[in-house]
């Protein structure tokens, strides 16, 4: 096995810029380090090893952060990123949370990645990607800092999108001017796209709008190895091995990767079928092993009747859209600009319509 | 200009829009990320991962032990983890475990095994920061705010912050009105927790800043300040997290050492020094020859406090055959003490323990020469082993009046909100007058009065740097065990960091306290640096 390692090594090499694959090799051997076999996890020497930021309210090229407690029984923070308005040096303490100007401004919840023990809100990669969120899509972002397996498994994650959700949608501060509701849009790279559409699916059942989901590399699984996730296991950064630990560290005790939140549209699945699920971009890595599984999600969607864009990037890896460095990340830039703003101009459309037809 | 880099390659690209990367420029991009790596370096460090991932292949169940076991230092320089993985990893022997059963630990008896490969990053390059990374470094970082859903206390907080920019234009007759107002609104809110009680004694202080200016509070070191220090130390553990992480280091520093003498510049009830003798107790080939030396304010009433101290500790040290010997010196500010005080010889290993003190030596009028600057040259001349030094991670010494309000508005907040969590009491309410002595002075004080001059962590690297002390790394070991002591023994929501060598310990993701270990540069490369 030793010659293949040589060869895989190259591989990846060669379809990443330099730095890129020393950041993803650098958490590829640093996660190796903390997954135990006994599917127990280094939680101090993660922390440790975790590059963190704090929140800014000073504005940083045009965006200031800070960070809120959402829940205080489970600890759950957020933290906020807002465009700058260019008027204030330094928002003070009533600035942080001063109403969205605008007839139309996209929230964005955004749950990070990192197989649902990994990374934090707080970690510099997420951090810096929000804050380009904010720029690219003129939005106010709210990352959720949610409880990771395996000492909070399934459905804490869910349960903390969840209530963050809640939480948006309740903000009378972001609360667009046009129709004073909070246009809510959910955004999710690797185990934050699965949560992005287990939370969809409690906002569909709960009657709140969730105007659009976007799916960045999602996370989902089977108990069959397809045939991708043969091809690829090992080849660029990611095995067979450690997916089916961290599902093992997600999922309930005795189940297997057929189970609902690994497998949407496995045998143990839901209905989408009549239901009023956001439109959904969903972005595939075509170097990622488990893309038969991110595609049967979107042909899932698909059979049900609802609206799904596919943006297959043929030699991407995991991580493209983590350094600006890359043709695949300023492709993905646009699209996400493009589906927010076409949805914005549906948005629009419609309540002019509504407005016509006495509906307002 | 979009919002990111418009530079579009397959190779590695830094962050500042000029073109040619200067070869001690590190990626930009890796340390938007929090890494630091050279942009030449880059295939180097790929290689060394390479072959770090070989190595590992090749030991697949011993991994996460030895991982456990093992010393990481300063995850931001990736090349100096890989090669200290490297290290550990190949060949692959068995490490001793002392390190991974924590049951049974207990503050007083933590033994700590001192750290047999400590790897000491090399800082000696020229870190070129970008204005993104300076300003970001110096910028205030904020509290959690809490859904406000008080009017009052969102009334309360813009009144306060009015009123601050009255007294900051010299507008006292406006400053006053606002204050009379606010006391009126405070009596329907309830100042009890929350905003109510931070606002509570932020009106108090600006009260004492517009009505009492010539006497607003009472400063400096008493016997009272040492009782309140202490409740403080009880109620929450940013004290305890400042000795613990302190006396580890100071450990590991003193290994190999048989005659060591701590100097420690603000000695109190020395709370700090039990768990240390302790240590160095049980350290493997047995306890070295332990000078202390405690700086304090004379006492008042003739005791001589310092000594009682010192008795104490001597009685302990006693107990545990540790050979002991304690000197108090006393003097009521920290830059009259010289060094020939300390009676420091050169034989010994040296080790300054700076707990919230260096902040104190900030303030210097026009004529002075810079306290700061004369105390952290004298540091350097005893040629400590290490220096340690524990501050508060705030931007408290800024001149204009405002900025000093708001940063403290947010830092005791965040400070106060962590105190709900704690249920001992007197310790709770007591340790809340240490903390509003401590805005007081920050607010109401000026010129050398005002010792409280709070400067964020980046700001000490700075200072240190130039004054000619060079970072030692705070390790994974400190950062488990201070988390392990937390999980322990405080609520949940105190968070331990690990920031580039340093450990910080705060309060749902705002850093508090700083704690950091230096050691004096050898004075060639001090010239070397000059040079360039």
């Amino acid at each position: 096995m030793a010659g293949s390692n040589e060869v895989n090594l190259s591989e990846s090499k060669r379809v990443v810029p330099l730095n890129t694959w020393i950041l993803i090799s650098n958490f590829k051997l640093a996660y190796n380090l903390l997954r135990r076999p006994d599917g127990t996890f280094n939680r101090h020497l993660a922390e440790f090893l975790d590059r963190k930021v704090p929140a800014n309210a000073n504005p940083v090229e045009g965006v200031f952060s800070f960070d809120v407690i959402i829940d205080r029984s489970t600890s759950l923070l957020s933290r906020i990123y807002r465009p700058a308005t260019g008027e204030e040096a330094l928002p003070s303490i009533m600035e942080l949370e001063k109403p969205v100007t605008g007839d139309i401004v996209p929230v964005i919840l955004f749950f990070h990645g990192g197989s649902f023990a990994h990374s934090s809100a707080n970690s510099a990669i997420y951090d810096t990607l929000c804050r380009r969120l904010v720029g690219i899509c003129k939005a106010v972002v709210v990352s959720v800092n949610y409880r990771r397996a395996p000492e909070s498994p399934y459905p804490c994650a869910y349960d903390d999108g969840w209530a963050a959700l809640k939480w948006v949608n309740s903000r009378p501060w972001l609360k667009s001017e046009e129709d004073s509701k909070v246009h809510i849009y959910m955004v999710g790279d690797s185990s934050g796209g699965n949560i992005v559409h287990n939370v969809a699916l409690k906002a569909v059942e709960s009657g709140i709008e969730v105007l659009g989901n976007i799916l960045l590399n999602p996370m989902f699984g089977g108990q069959e190895r397809t045939e991708s996730e043969k091809r690829l296991d090992g080849k660029y950064f990611v095995t067979i091995q450690d997916r089916d630990w961290y599902w093992r560290a997600f999922l309930p005790e005795g189940e297997d990767r057929d189970h609902a939140a690994c497998n949407p549209f496995g045998p143990n699945g839901k209905s989408l079928v009549g239901m009023k699920f956001p439109k959904s971009l969903v972005v595939v890595a075509g170097l990622d092993l488990v893309q038969d599984w991110q595609l049967a999600y979107v042909e899932g969607l698909k059979k049900a009747g609802q609206e799904v864009k596919h943006l297959y990037l043929d030699k991407a890896t995991i991580g493209f859209y983590l350094l600006p460095n890359n043709d695949h990340f300023y492709t993905v830039m646009d699209e996400i600009s493009d589906f927010m703003l076409k949805m914005i101009s549906w948005e629009r459309l419609a309540m002019e319509t509504n407005a016509k037809i006495g509906l307002f | 200009m979009g919002p990111y880099d418009s530079a579009i390659s397959t190779g590695s690209t830094t962050s500042s829009p000029s073109s040619a990367a200067k070869p001690s420029e590190i990626d930009g991009l890796l340390a938007g990320a929090g890494y630091k790596v050279r942009s030449t370096e880059l295939h180097q460090v790929a290689q060394r991962l390479e072959r770090l991932e070989t190595v590992m292949v090749n030991a697949p169940s011993e991994i996460s032990q030895l991982a456990s076991d093992v010393l990481h230092c300063n995850p931001s320089d990736i090349a100096s983890w890989v090669d200290s993985m490297l290290f550990e990893f190949n060949p692959p022997v068995s490490i001793p475990s002392d390190l991974s059963d924590f049951s049974d630990l207990t503050y007083i008896d933590s033994v700590v095994s001192p750290a047999i490969n400590q790897t000491v990053c090399n800082n000696s390059w020229v870190e070129h920061h970008t204005p993104q990374q300076q300003q970001q470094e110096l910028t205030h970082q904020l509290t959690v705010v809490t859904a406000m859903e008080e009017d009052s206390g969102i009334r309360l907080v813009h009144m306060m912050m009015t009123c601050a920019e009255s007294v900051q234009r010299g507008d006292l007759p406006m400053a006053g009105s606002l204050i009379e107002e606010m006391q009126a609104l405070l009596t329907r809110v309830n100042t009890g927790c929350g905003i109510g009680k931070v606002a509570r004694y932020f009106i108090d202080a600006l009260n004492r800043r517009v009505f009492t200016p010539q006497a607003p509070c009472a400063t400096g070191w008493s016997n009272e300040n040492e009782i309140l220090y202490h409740h403080f130390y009880e109620a929450c553990p940013y004290l305890k997290f400042a000795h613990f992480t302190a006396n580890q280091a100071i450990l590991e520093a003193f290994d190999g050492h048989d005659c060591v003498h701590v100097v420690d510049f603000n000695l109190m009830h020395g709370l700090q020094w039990p768990a240390l003798i302790q240590a160095l107790a049980l350290r493997p080939g047995g306890p070295p020859l332990l000078r202390l030396t405690g700086i304090g304010p004379p006492s008042p009433d003739g005791r001589d406090s310092l000594r009682e101290i010192g008795l104490r500790l001597a009685e302990l040290a006693r107990s545990v055959n540790v050979r002991f010997a304690f000197r108090g010196v006393a003097a009521s500010r920290l830059e009259d003490v010289k060094p020939w005080m300390l009676q420091v010889s050169p034989k010994e290993a040296v080790a300054i323990n700076s707990i919230m003190q260096l902040h104190r030596l900030l303030g210097s009028g026009p004529t002075r020469v810079s306290a700061i600057e004369t105390v952290l040259g004298w540091i350097r001349s005893l040629n400590p082993k290490i220096v340690t030094v524990v501050e508060q991670e705030a931007n408290h010494n800024q001149s204009e009046f405002l900025d000093r309000f708001t940063e403290a508005l947010y830092y005791y907040s965040t400070m106060f909100d962590s105190l709900e969590a704690c249920s001992l009491q007197p310790e709770k309410a007591v340790a809340e007058i240490y903390i509003q002595k401590e805005i007081c002075n920050v607010l109401c004080c000026e010129g050398s009065a005002r010792v409280e001059r709070h400067e964020p962590l980046a700001k000490w690297r700075n200072r240190l740097g130039a004054a000619g002390f060079r970072p030692l790394n705070l390790g994974s070991n400190a950062f488990k065990q201070a988390s392990m002591l937390l999980t322990l023994f405080s609520a949940e929501g105190y968070c331990v960091e690990e920031h580039d060598g340093c450990l910080t310990l705060g309060w749902h993701s705002r850093p508090l306290i700083a704690a950091s270990a230096w050691q004096p540069l050898l004075d060639t490369v001090i010239n070397h640096n000059n040079l360039l």
